[in-house]
């Protein structure tokens, strides 16, 4: 029995990746030179349900962003959303969190 | 009458200073184009202080900005004035302003922003009034200003130009407006990362020629003339809370008649972003 329980818990850890699966995003953004003026970002970013994990790289004009399973982020959504903030929304690369 | 006239001149001979907007990464003491992200709130508390002879003045002031879009914000301020001439002081509430600013020029590119914008600020004549010394300047104003900044990672340049309308108060007097100019230089000496504490040291050169106030059509001698400033500065900040602070140091004065110079102007500024 309990090689069933240590088997079965060790099984659900291995299986944990997939239950947090989501998509990893990095938006080229110009215009990014002060970490203070980027905060209207990290704000917008978080008011979209499912973001999570938001960063910037601020010398490779990078907004980082992780978003949960079942979301997604569109171009279009995006260059309203860094307009809105005062940039300039580039484009974005997207990659499994899973993987 | 006569004390209307006394009233009257020393409230033109208050050159208010405080009459500065604070705004995100722009420099202290002149004015640059940075707005705010759409529907953000800026809150900005201002301590400043100014000595020109034995005339003394220090300001509390709450100022509250809002993004209307990533290009235009506006904005109003409440100051709460101390005033010293020689054995008399007075203090009270000082003239509220409002002001906008829109961003109407925006070249981005990595790592790099520049920008230029217009602002307009109206300043009221809402300041407590039968002080001695005057808070009040017995008219509005009206601040009208053309900025330009070019803000890196690491280097940073501003220029601006103000023109001041102000009015004629209730002593009869045209108080004779004001051109300000500026020009600003500033590093960030280490480029730090987002939610790291950020560093930026400005210097500024601040400019400011006043015409002379006029009674009845005729000048008053000892009004207007021509100050020049240099102003070291920094900017510290993380992530949405900066702390900004800078003195003016006169290095030329030309006034008109018997007036006194500015001694030095000092200003700290709390600020959040939300």
């Amino acid at each position: 029995m309990k090689k069933q329980i240590i088997v079965f818990v060790f099984g659900m850890l291995l299986l944990s990746p997939a239950f947090a699966a989501g998509t990893h995003y990095e938006m080229r953004v110009d215009g990014l030179a002060c970490p203070y003026c980027a905060y209207g970002i990290e704000k917008k970013l978080k008011a979209i349900e499912g973001t999570d994990k938001i960063n910037v790289d601020l010398n490779k004009g990078l907004v980082k962003v992780n978003l949960a399973e079942g979301k997604t982020l569109t171009d279009e959504q995006m260059t309203k959303l860094f307009n809105d903030s005062g940039f300039t929304y580039r484009g974005m690369k997207k990659t499994p969190l899973d993987k | 009458m006569k004390t209307n006239y006394l009233t009257g001149l020393s409230i033109v001979l208050l050159t208010s200073a405080m009459s500065q907007i604070a705004w995100a990464h722009d420099p202290i003491f002149g004015v640059g184009p940075h707005v705010l992200f759409k529907d953000g709130f800026e809150v900005a508390t201002e301590v400043e202080s100014d000595k020109a002879g034995d005339a003394k003045e220090q300001a509390l002031a709450l100022e509250v900005t809002y993004g209307l879009t990533g290009d235009w914000a506006i904005g109003v301020d409440l100051p709460y004035v101390f005033k010293e001439e020689g054995n008399n002081s007075s203090n009270g509430n000082g003239d509220a302003g409002v002001f906008t600013k829109y961003r109407f020029w925006r070249k981005d590119s990595l790592g790099l922003q520049e920008t230029a914008a217009v602002l307009l600020k109206g300043i009221t004549n809402t300041a407590a009034d039968n002080k001695s010394p005057a808070l009040d300047k017995g008219t509005t104003d009206a601040i009208l200003g053309l900025t330009y900044g070019y803000e890196g990672r690491k280097w940073y340049r501003w220029a601006s130009a103000r023109y001041r309308f102000n009015g004629t108060n209730d002593a009869g007097i045209d108080r004779g407006d004001k051109i300000l100019l500026d020009f600003v230089g500033g590093i960030r000496p280490n480029p730090t990362g987002y939610k790291e504490v950020d560093i930026v040291w400005l210097l500024e050169l601040n400019g400011e020629y006043g015409q002379r106030a006029e009674l009845g059509g005729a000048e008053l001698s000892n009004t207007g003339g021509t100050e020049w400033f240099v102003s070291p500065g920094i900017f510290w900040t993380k992530r949405n809370f900066a702390i900004k602070a800078g003195v003016q140091l006169p290095i030329y004065h030309n006034l008109n008649g018997n007036q006194q110079d500015s001694d030095y102007r000092a200003k700290m500024v709390f600020e959040w972003h939300l």
